[in-house]
């Protein structure tokens, strides 16, 4: 089987290809800016360097956020519009997840969301939830675990480590999704909705 | 040649595949209007997060109603700028996706181009021409002495003239999108309001928020009085205004110039004060006019697809580095 993973929600930018349980492409860097620009041409050279074509992949896993509103999208949107037009099922996977996976205990993945608030998810070893993804206030007691985070917080963090095998494995059979309704998962409303939404209470 | 337009630098998504650059085969525009209603506007984080809701779904629908798969495109040409960021990267990563998948040029357009090129679907631009664009985004005097050769005479140095409609139709308590309502409600009023003629000068550019500001205050004032607005009347005057200048800076571009063709483009090319302004302004002058139609008009794939035969045949490609940009001239 052939997959190809994208990951451009945190500025942890990940493109992979795996053929048959072998990785022939990664590219994992902490230098998410201007992922619109950089991503296609990463792809490109997976493709490339894999030996395949675009038409020959069997499975798109791709992350779905949480993470930066736009990055997300700049991932999504390639990841969509793959496939549905190689007509091949998509798997959504959380960010947080993937940067839980390089680890052996349990951990709890946090990105910065500004004002104190964080997005969270908590993981185990194999991958399975302790702490539902949200966006919550940060408080240090509210998580069980070690923290992790590509962001610079006021308290001690450590940097998340990427197992690919492991998200492949615990999510090889997952049912697709449609690309026509797989959307972001951005756990947090617009400015503009939520005040909508206070305003509505007020 | 058939090009696969892609358009989402505001608030439509919309895909057209277009013949040659003049027959439009199939348009889909998926219109996010209704939504940013609610909001007084265009919000522009809900734009981006329902361009990338519908992407597929418009993809999908062009082809089916042209009866054509990616396989019968020979090339694909996308907005990538000016225009919201978040909204242009939508249907930028979309094109770039295709164009690799399908191994097809991808041609890059500029938003205000393809505006221009909407009126090649309605009749074959003839040139030397000027082009007036104006819309919520862009109010522009466009000279052109060729296909694809854009000489900017003059801009606006402040609001939009859409951005001024919306905002002087929500002084006086008109609903979004502004510009129809007050174009509307002009048409039954009387210019009897002392407002300013703004930037009559001897440019080419437009300033519009003067001119709003003079009807915020007026509002103000007359309210502070206890005076009712004859809301009417106010519309009517502040269109005036204008169309008066918009039609003397691009009436006076074409006699400098020496251009005989006019086209008008964008989504302010659907008011009926501008249009029966324009049109009076050419008669008198012997000017041909086009103006297109409505559905040209607004943002749409059709004006990308046909912008892109000719940036094609210009010779302009991009690869996948290419980026979107929320400024930028045209060239």
């Amino acid at each position: 089987m052939k997959y190809l993973f994208v990951n451009s929600a945190t500025t942890n930018l990940v493109v992979a290809i795996i053929i048959d349980g072998k990785i022939t492409y990664l590219y994992n860097e902490n230098d998410g800016n201007d992922t619109s620009a950089k991503i296609m041409p990463i792809i490109e050279e997976a493709f490339l360097k894999s030996n395949i074509r675009p038409q020959d992949i069997d499975k798109i896993f791709a992350v779905n956020g949480p993470g930066s509103f736009t990055g997300i999208r700049v991932g999504l949107t390639v990841a969509k519009v793959m496939a549905y037009a190689l007509n091949i099922p998509v798997v959504p996977i959380s960010s947080l997840e993937v940067m839980a996976s390089g680890f052996d205990e349990d951990v709890v993945a946090l990105i910065d969301a500004r004002r104190g608030y964080v997005f969270a998810g908590g993981y185990d070893k194999d991958l399975n939830s302790t702490y539902k993804d949200s966006y919550v206030l940060f408080e240090k007691n509210k998580f069980n675990g070690k923290l992790i985070s590509f962001d610079n917080f006021s308290f001690e963090t450590f940097k998340p480590k990427l197992d690919l095998f492991k998200i492949i494995l615990k999510h090889e059979n997952d049912d697709g999704v449609n690309p026509h309704v797989l959307n972001p998962n951005y756990l947090k409303l617009t400015e503009a909705e939520e005040k909508r939404l206070y305003d509505g209470r007020n | 040649m058939y090009i696969l337009g892609i358009e989402s630098s505001c608030d439509e998504t919309s895909l057209s595949i277009i013949k040659d650059g003049t027959v439009e085969v199939s348009t889909v525009v998926l219109s996010q209007m209704d939504t940013h209603a609610y909001y007084g506007g265009v919000v522009p984080e809900i734009a981006s997060r329902m361009h990338v809701e519908n992407i597929t779904i418009v993809i999908d629908e062009v082809l089916k109603k042209a009866g054509m798969s990616m396989d019968d495109i020979d090339a694909i040409a996308v907005t990538y700028g000016p225009g919201l960021i978040g909204s242009l990267l939508i249907g930028l990563m979309a094109a770039k996706t295709l164009a690799f998948i399908y191994n097809k040029p991808l041609i890059p357009v500029h938003h205000i181009a393809g505006h221009i090129y909407a009126n090649n679907l309605v009749r074959p631009l003839e040139f030397p021409l000027i082009a007036l664009v104006v819309s919520g985004g862009h109010t522009e005097l466009v000279y052109m002495k060729e296909d694809y050769s854009f000489e900017v005479l003059g801009g606006t140095l402040d609001d939009a003239v859409g951005e001024a409609y919306d905002k002087v139709a929500r002084v006086i308590g008109l609903p979004y999108p502004g510009g129809p309502n007050v174009d509307r409600l002009a048409a039954t009023g009387k210019d009897t309001y002392d407002l300013p003629l703004p930037l009559n000068d001897d440019s080419y550019n437009f300033s519009f928020s003067g001119l709003k500001s003079a009807v915020i205050n007026l509002v103000h004032n007359e309210k502070q009085r206890g005076n009712e607005i004859i809301k009417e009347n106010l519309a009517a005057s502040f269109q005036n205004r204008v169309t008066e200048i918009l039609t003397k800076k691009t009436i006076r571009a074409l006699k400098e110039r020496g251009v005989s063709n006019l086209i008008v483009a964008g989504g302010v090319a659907a008011n009926k004060g501008l249009r029966s302004s324009l049109k009076q302004a050419c008669d008198k002058e012997n000017i041909n006019l086009t103006i297109p139609e409505i559905k040209y008009c607004t943002d749409n794939g059709a004006m990308i697809g046909a912008a892109g035969y000719y940036a094609y045949a210009k010779g302009l490609r991009a690869d996948l580095s290419l980026n979107a940009k929320a400024t930028m001239e045209l060239k």
